[in-house]
């Protein structure tokens, strides 16, 4: 029937997967119904998939309803920012970050930009870090919603009601940003040794209004699905990453903190004016889907608390150190260093090696998804092709974040 | 002579008039749903194509029309082509035992409720056609799941026309309508058959939160996924008539069809154009339930699903029969008994399954080991 | 045993001195970096060794790796591993001199599973070759790529991109 049809060449990862399916098949493990030679079939989920979040791409071995094997394919969105830094100063390499997880952008300036701090001894103005501290957990919120909204849209249609509630939310937080910054969402707005414009007139009124309506909105998502049972039978128990798992793949952000793990930067390599702020570390202890959902939905009251105190305590003064404009030319001296910063979805930190000169000489990323979706393979399989959905969208993934 | 002639004729505008409902119910739905969606969500939804967007499924249509007509390579040629065809015949055929108002009945078949069971697993062979043919995993996988799905709640759909079958004493469609003369709605003597009806017709109808066969988020498009242009457009219309079509069917069944306050009022040609308007109008309201159920309940997964049929749906479904069974057989005045039965049961099982559910949960949750320990 | 952050009541001088006693024969050139890191270097042979002991070291402990980041420093290939020590909450920056013609080294991703991916994206930027890796292929970049695009000395020919 199918003679007219050539099989195009597998490429390595398909090649890998059917590799394994052959060896588990010498062993003897591959179940063997009805005497069919193979039983499990090897299904590409991406890098166009509606659940992928993006171009990621996994090479799936499907044995019926079983996801037995995954193997992720990534680079499909590759922009060689490692690259481009070695042609780019410092100052001019700052938008670039803003690309890399998009939906939290600032957040990612604000590792690659303390790094820089760190290394050519800049300090920032004490405005300047009550401002970057409100930024970032504006953004952390956006990002949450962003990733709450996204995996119960994975769940079900009642997820598209949901994630456009969460969308429209997230709407505010970008509002905000756009006022204070001229973008929504690639916003070039830290500089070493401050930022790039003071807040805007009125703008800590309407932050304040948005910290005092937003508790109410999270009331609404959780009166949604925290209470439906078919919600609770599809995530509970699911995906469980052990405390093993996030010691030995460096789990980090909400998803290692759903383990009971009380890893947050913020408290365990304090950076900024963390340390004088109160705000709890959100920790759940079953490790599951549900848990890693319920952090993010509590670690938004927590940014929340953590905005109102800036904006209560946002001293007056300049908001960028020396002169009124940022620095266009620095000249690290040589040395090297690495910071880790808290991402809405863990560890995000730049390495920089410096030779003296206007370039970075060699910029590395440490990405959290990167490290995140290395658990991947051992996360999905054994489960249920739907409940691995459910789960992928529980780790929450940005693209370009993973594929830099 | 004329009589045969006359006969012909009346099969051919009966065939058109279900083709025309099928279409038309089509458009309408996926008009429908998609601005009572945005409703829920709290979007404005499709609202440009003509007034408040009212056109926007005609443009789709055409859309869809325009598309280049595309066959994998590595499709089978007949069974792909055939599948969208056939996908229809459940559509249209179910509705030649519906009646749609008083003098508008394309043929009062003796053996209607069977028919109706026989019938209206063909979409489902059609699914599988496409889904086999496509020579895709995610079809084939979605086929799969929409025959498991169909073979599991065709049974309680079963169980509860077999309710009906009991009550009305006839398995004649029109005379399940006549019995219901007066409001008294068999829904209201079985409401709890009803619901059972309903839930297996959601599955059926392979929507949320029974959407299995085609959940997006796992298998792209399930067995439309090598679909396109206007074969796409045969099973997305199909669906979509399917809701009108199977609230119909209910209401025939259970709200006293085409019955209604000044019946016969007005009527052209001995058919009551009133009872059409109750009708579509009852039809409606259970469809715009339907569409409520998709957007507020999350989907089920395959093993869930399966096992709701199984273990919960069908064992009450044959506890019901019995009962009903015996109280129409031994209960003296049995109207007023099942009223009872009825209700009683209807509130027990929605009363108690989602605290029931929720408390093995509950306790699944304390039972399930703390990684942090 | 749950795993929690713990902390370095030592400091960081003491605990720099207490790696450079304890790991004598593989560590050298240890100093710190504030406020929590310590820099150390390690011959590659030797780096295998010292990763399992570092790892199983009951007092600091370094049990997770962070990330691996491959250098072209223009004279070798430097290989910095960053790992992680719960018990003490402090980092451990490993920089491995590798030659520039061979840069090969034992790959330590049995003993951190989190190496797999980052040892493949270092041989996938500067073409670091990780003996006994499981599966050393490229991983941000396609199959077929010409060359490792982070060395120094790359040039990208269009002959490389028959895609393009």
């Amino acid at each position: 029937m199918y003679d007219h049809f050539e099989t195009p060449e597998p490429d390595e990862a398909v090649k890998l997967a059917l590799r394994r399916i052959e060896e588990s098949t010498a062993r003897g493990e591959g179940s063997d119904v009805a005497g069919l030679e193979f039983n499990e079939v090897v299904v590409n989920m991406g890098p166009q998939h509606p659940s992928t979040h993006g171009v990621l791409r996994l090479v799936v071995t499907l044995d019926g309803e079983l996801v037995k094997d995954v193997i992720p394919v990534i680079g499909y969105l590759h922009r060689c920012k490692e690259k481009i830094a070695e042609r780019r100063t410092y100052f001019q390499y700052i938008p670039i970050l803003d690309r890399t997880e998009y939906v939290a952008g600032i957040n990612c300036e604000w590792a690659y930009v303390l790094a820089v701090e760190k290394l050519a001894g800049i300090r920032p103005t004490r405005r300047a870090e009550f401002i970057r501290v409100i930024t970032a957990e504006l953004m952390r919120i956006a990002s949450h919603l962003v990733a709450v909204g996204t995996f119960t849209a994975d769940l079900s249609p009642l997820g598209t009601a949901m994630v456009f509630y969460m969308f429209r939310d997230r709407e505010d937080v970008l509002d905000l940003m756009e006022e204070l910054t001229g973008a929504r969402m690639m916003f070039n707005y830290f500089r070493f040794g401050g930022v790039r414009y003071d807040l805007p007139d009125g703008w800590v009124e309407k932050c304040r209004d948005f910290v005092r309506t937003f508790p109410a909105k999270i009331r609404e998502y959780e009166a949604l699905v925290d209470d439906n049972a078919i919600f609770l039978q599809r995530t509970q128990g699911k995906g469980v990453i052990t405390q093993q798992d996030v010691v030995d793949y460096g789990i980090t952000g909400p998803n290692a903190r759903a383990s009971g793990i009380p890893l947050d930067l913020r408290r365990t390599r304090p950076y900024s004016v963390y340390p004088e702020l109160d705000f709890d570390v959100c920790v759940e202890h079953h490790g599951d889907v549900f848990d890693r959902y319920r952090v993010r939905i509590r670690e938004m009251r927590e940014s929340l608390k953590i905005i109102e105190q800036c904006l209560d305590m946002l001293p007056r003064g300049p908001v960028q150190v020396g002169s009124l404009r940022a620095p266009y030319v620095i000249t690290p001296p040589p040395g090297s260093c690495y910071v880790g910063q808290e991402n809405p979805r863990g560890e995000f930190g730049t390495y920089i090696e410096s030779d003296g000169s206007r370039y970075p000489y060699r910029l590395k990323y440490r990405d959290p998804c990167f490290c995140n979706l290395q658990l991947f393979p051992k996360l999905l399989s054994g489960n249920k092709i739907a409940d691995a959905v459910a789960i992928s969208g529980s780790i929450d993934l940005v693209l370009g974040g993973i594929d830099r | 002579m004329i009589d045969i002639l006359l006969g012909i004729l009346r099969a051919v505008l009966f065939v058109v008039i279900a083709y025309v409902v099928v279409f038309v119910a089509a458009l309408v739905n996926i008009y429908f749903e998609r601005r009572a969606m945005a409703f829920i969500g709290d979007r404005l939804g499709p609202n440009r194509t003509g007034p408040q967007g009212v056109l926007q499924s005609v443009a789709d249509a055409f859309k869809m029309m325009g598309k280049e007509d595309f066959r994998p390579l590595a499709a089978d040629p007949v069974l792909f082509t055939l599948a969208p065809v056939t996908v229809m015949i459940g559509a249209v055929a179910i509705q030649l035992v519906l009646p749609y108002t008083d003098g508008l009945l394309a043929t009062d078949l003796n053996v209607g409720i069977i028919f109706l069971v026989a019938i209206s697993s063909f979409t489902t062979l059609a699914i599988l056609m496409g889904g086999w043919a496509s020579r895709n995993k995610y079809s084939l996988v979605g086929a799969l799941r929409a025959a498991a799905q169909m073979i599991s709640y065709e049974i309680p759909m079963l169980l509860a026309l077999l309710i009906v079958a009991m009550i009305v004493g006839s398995l004649r469609l029109d005379h399940v309508v006549a019995f219901q003369a007066h409001y008294e709605w068999i829904g209201f003597y079985a409401p709890f058959t009803f619901l059972m009806f309903y839930i297996a017709s959601i599955a059926e109808l392979n929507r949320g939160p029974f959407d299995l066969p085609e959940s997006e988020t796992e298998l792209v498009a399930g067995y439309s996924t090598e679909y396109s242009g206007m074969r796409f457009g045969m099973f997305f219309l199909n669906e979509y008539a399917g809701l009108t079509i199977m609230s119909m069917v209910a209401v025939t069944l259970f709200f006293g069809g085409w019955m209604g306050p000044w019946n016969g009022a007005v009527s052209l040609w001995g058919v009551d154009l009133v009872g059409v308007f109750w009708f579509v109008l009852k039809s409606y309201v259970l469809v715009f339930l339907l569409v409520w159920v998709r957007f507020s309940i999350p989907r089920l997964q395959a093993d869930q699903l399966m096992g709701f049929a199984w273990k919960i749906l069908i064992p009450l479904g044959l506890a019901n029969t019995l009962a009903t069974a015996a109280i129409i057989l031994w209960v003296p005045s049995w109207k007023w008994g099942l009223l009872v039965f009825g209700w009683v049961s209807f509130f027990a099982f929605v009363g108690l399954f989602d605290p029931l559910l929720k408390r093995r949960l509950r306790r699944e949750r304390e039972r399930q080991p703390v990684v942090s320990a | 045993m749950p795993v929690t952050v713990g902390s370095n009541p030592r400091g960081m001088d003491a605990l720099a001195a207490l790696l450079a006693e304890r790991f004598a024969g593989e560590l050298t050139d240890v100093r710190v970096q504030e406020p929590d890191t310590v820099v150390v270097r390690c011959a590659p042979e030797k780096l295998k060794d010292a990763a399992a002991r570092l790892k199983a070291d009951p007092e600091v402990g370094y049990e997770t790796l962070n990330w691996i980041a491959g250098v072209d420093q223009r004279t070798g290939i430097e290989a910095v591993y960053h790992v992680y020590s719960w018990k003490t909450n402090t980092w451990l920056q490993i920089h491995v001199d590798l030659s520039r013609e061979q840069p090969e080294v034992d790959t330590v991703s049995d003993v951190w599973p989190a190496a797999d991916w980052h040892e493949r994206e270092a041989w996938d930027m500067v073409g670091i070759r990780f003996l006994g890796h499981p599966d050393l292929r490229r991983i941000l970049l396609r199959d077929d790529f010409v060359g490792h695009p982070l060395r120094k000395d790359y040039v990208d020919l269009a002959e490389n991109h028959p895609h393009v």
